[in-house]
């Protein structure tokens, strides 16, 4: 009888205290304390991409800095497009998949993963290998094209996108990891962290017309990724952002990893090779206070593998 | 006791694997199915069989050979065996035990003569004035497939979406909601109709479709009169009960006589089962019965001597109507044909409008016309890109089509064939308009057909290589501006074109063998 009675306390406390830790983490997303961290951003470089997060990650002090247990961890990178990875279009495979590892090694409750596609959805989780890499490693892929999902809410920073809708797991998870891809972009020039947000939103083509740069820069004030990593290890110099052949991508193996999209972005940029000022959401955002792009102000470390 | 009673299971369990995979045919709206596998299924339709054989150089196009060869050996198996729609009413027949005052016992009637050789006739020779279009909306595969389509697959939608949701809701993630298929009233008032008009015929009088209106079925009869094996009364078994009668699907079971009308017998093996007396056997017949032979009739040659004239005379009643003015105005560019279908006229001859690769299509870019091809195109068909566009990659509806309306392309083939090419109006682009970026259809571009080039401060305007491009209307389903039409749009061919492959420049590789970084 008493050792019944000892498992029956016990498992009521730790029932409670795990009620009370998610209630607690309920809205830390959007409201996200920074980790303490010593760099503003890390950058990997001449490694296979599993490999050079490995690294970068370790440089932050590990993925227990971003993900406590229990957690529930979205990662969203980009799968817009029924293409293989080779191409570029997409978030290298192999990065998610470790993303996804490291989550649940540091005791993340679940992972879960998706893109508000641009091609048909299933094709598209399994073309660019990056639903494979995920369930493999224990995390599970969500249909973003599923209109039922998205929240209406508002943007009160915003300066022209006042309101839109934002899938739910964007609300209701404890943890954002930002995994873009950096490629040219025909009409926003690059899309880097920034730009892979707007695959969180329903209504995509507003934007277009109400003026692309602005509303990026917009919802960047509204949704704040816990960690943004940046996928340049195969990079898409142009035909952007879905790419016609291999041809339009050159192997240039780089990682970026920071919680400040700006930061993140204005790397990106000049790993490109051009200059961030000349990418207008970047400036927009900076104006908005969001963080700078003035790379030489910030402490990096970087990592030649 | 009857020693042949194992047969009516056997034809139960064959109908309801057909069944079976038809619904999961119906039901498979993740696109998880091989499309080989599903071809197993609809291949062995009639019509489509017979379509395909015209076809040459298919791989299948024995199969319709050998459903004449089934027939002549078997009788009408392919009524109770093979036919999707056959096999539901028996299904549905089978339901009404529960609802004792729907039954009926069934008795010998005459055959439906008049009704249905002068309707097989007409059709017939509706196919050279209008083409499929009549026996489109007769033919059984066809019809079920259609109600398939627009009564089936749009409550499991919702079904498996409200489990989905649940299921989300408990934290499982078991199960992903798909996006519910456009209502399209033509399509659902007719599948609607046909469903009603043979349950009203079933409850009336079980097969009566079947074996009055049915095409197939009375192409099927024509030759089961000659059947090898049927289904015949002994005799010297026999004491008239009249139990095997009650229980015909056909009515054909005539015991003042003692004879089987075989031309209406679906060999459902039902009588068989009712005998105790082993005097109702499925045999080898071994000489034609003089039965057969007297039952021709002369209005029916009359019939078919009409009907030879005519078809001399039909080509020249052939529609030669032609399929959208060549204008690159938007309003009259006409209709997109799916990528396989060549033309307008390949289409119009040889789809029977099953719309499997309506219910199939991944990006719902394909739905059914209404009189975009002109009346006869009705069901048939198009490309809206206003509901999708059609994946670079996927070559789903010609790898389903079960007739070679739409032919099964393989990627490289698809990733070529010009199904239109796109038309840029940059007055109404907000590139220019609103001085904003966008790109979006450059963005959806997978040949970069449609690619950016500088334009002002800092902008790009898209501009058009329609040399390179394929009419998938990606760039038509993605530009924001939509009142009252996109600044861009595919202006379809009438007869499908080659595109050239994309030019491929290497990209200049940047060194990155050194330790640096650009920051």
């Amino acid at each position: 009888m008493k050792r019944r009675a000892f498992i029956r306390t016990s498992a009521s406390v730790s029932l409670a205290t795990g009620a009370l830790f998610s209630m607690g983490e309920w809205h830390s997303l959007l409201a996200a304390e920074t980790p303490n961290l010593a760099y503003d951003l890390v950058a990997v470089k001449n490694a296979v991409p599993a490999l050079m997060f490995d690294s970068g990650i370790a440089a932050l002090g590990g993925m227990k800095q971003y993900v406590k247990p229990g957690q529930r961890v979205v990662i969203k990178p980009n799968i817009a497009w029924d293409v293989p990875p080779e191409r570029g279009s997409n978030t290298n495979p192999e990065l998610v998949g470790q993303i996804v590892k490291h989550c649940m090694e540091a005791g993340a409750g679940e992972v879960k993963v998706f893109d508000h596609t641009c091609d048909e959805w299933t094709r598209c989780y399994s073309s660019s290998g990056i639903g494979d890499a995920v369930k493999k490693h224990g995390g599970s892929m969500v249909n973003g094209n599923d209109e039922k999902e998205y929240r209406s809410v508002s943007i009160p920073k915003g300066r022209i996108l006042k309101e839109t809708r934002v899938h739910r797991l964007i609300l209701e998870s404890d943890v954002l990891i930002n995994v873009p891809v950096l490629k040219n972009h025909g009409g926003a020039k690059l899309t880097v962290s920034m730009k892979n947000l707007m695959g969180v939103v329903w209504e995509r083509r507003p934007w277009h017309s109400m003026g692309l740069h602005q509303c990026i820069a917009d919802f960047s004030t509204f949704c704040k990724p816990t960690l943004n990593v940046v996928d340049g290890y195969r990079v898409m110099k142009k035909n952007g952002p879905r790419g016609v052949s291999e041809a339009d991508v050159a192997e240039m193996k780089y990682l970026i990893l920071s919680a400040n999209m700006v930061a993140a972005d204005a790397a990106a940029a000049k790993i490109f090779g051009i200059e961030p000022a000349d990418v207008q959401y970047i400036v927009l955002a900076e104006q908005a206070g969001l963080g700078t792009a003035k790379l030489d102000t910030l402490n990096i470390k970087r990592i030649a593998l | 006791m009857n020693t042949q009673k194992w047969l009516r299971p056997l034809r139960r369990i064959l109908a309801l694997v057909v069944l079976a995979a038809f619904i999961i045919i119906f039901s498979d709206v993740r696109g998880k199915l091989p499309s080989a596998w599903v071809g197993v299924f609809t291949s062995i339709q009639l019509v489509p069989s017979l379509l395909k054989m015209i076809l040459p150089l298919s791989l299948l196009s024995g199969l319709f050979l050998v459903l004449i060869a089934l027939t002549l050996l078997s009788g009408r198996v392919y009524c109770s065996v093979l036919c999707p729609l056959g096999i539901s009413m028996d299904v549905a027949n089978r339901m009404l035990r529960w609802m004792p005052f729907l039954r009926r016992k069934a008795r010998f009637k005459k055959a439906a003569n008049y009704v249905r050789y002068p309707l097989l006739i007409l059709l017939l020779l509706s196919l050279f004035s209008t083409g499929l279009f009549a026996l489109n909306w007769l033919d059984p595969y066809a019809n079920f497939s259609r109600m398939a389509t627009y009564l089936y697959q749009p409550v499991y939608i919702a079904g498996s979406n409200v489990l989905a949701h649940a299921a989300a809701h408990w934290g499982v993630a078991a199960l992903q909601a798909v996006p519910v298929n456009p209502f399209i009233p033509l399509a659902f008032f007719s599948a609607l109709s046909f469903l009603l008009l043979v349950f009203t015929l079933m409850l009336f009088r079980d097969r009566l479709y079947c074996n009055a209106i049915c095409p197939v079925g009375t192409f099927l009869g024509l030759l089961s009169r000659f059947s090898f094996f049927r289904v015949q009364i002994h005799k010297e078994n026999c004491s008239q009960c009249g139990a095997c009668q009650q229980v015909c699907k056909s009515d054909c079971i005539n015991i003042k006589n003692l004879t089987v009308d075989t031309s209406r017998c679906v060999v459902c093996y039902n009588c068989l089962g009712a005998c105790n007396a082993n005097a109702i056997r499925y045999s080898a017949q071994w000489k034609i019965s003089e039965k057969a032979v007297r039952q021709r009739d002369p209005s029916k040659r009359a019939f078919l001597k009409a009907g030879m004239l005519f078809m001399g005379a039909a080509p020249l009643l052939a529609e030669a109507k032609g399929h959208g003015a060549n204008a690159l105005c938007f309003w009259s560019r006409g209709v997109a044909l799916p990528p396989g279908s060549q033309s307008l006229k390949h289409l119009k001859d040889k789809c029977i409008a099953c719309n499997l690769c309506i219910a199939s299509c991944p990006t719902k870019v394909l739905q059914p016309a209404f009189l975009e091809y002109g009346f006869t195109g009705m069901m048939l068909p198009k490309m809206d890109f206003q509901k999708g566009y059609c994946n670079y990659e996927c070559t789903h509806c010609g790898a389903v089509c079960p007739t070679g309306a739409i032919l099964a392309l393989s990627a490289e083939e698809k990733k070529i064939t010009q199904i239109g090419k796109a038309e840029f109006r940059p007055g109404r682009c907000i590139v220019k308009t609103e001085g904003t970026a966008c790109g979006s259809c450059s963005e959806h571009c997978p040949t970069q057909a449609v690619h950016m080039v500088p334009y002002g401060d800092n902008l790009t305007l898209p501009e058009v290589n329609a040399d390179i491009c394929i009419g998938c209307g990606a760039c038509e389903h993605a530009c924001p501006v939509e009142d009252p039409h996109p600044a861009i749009f595919v202006v379809p061919h009438e007869v499908h074109q080659k595109a050239q492959l994309p030019k491929v420049e290497e990209t200049t590789e940047v060194k990155n063998d050194h330790d640096d970084f650009p920051f």
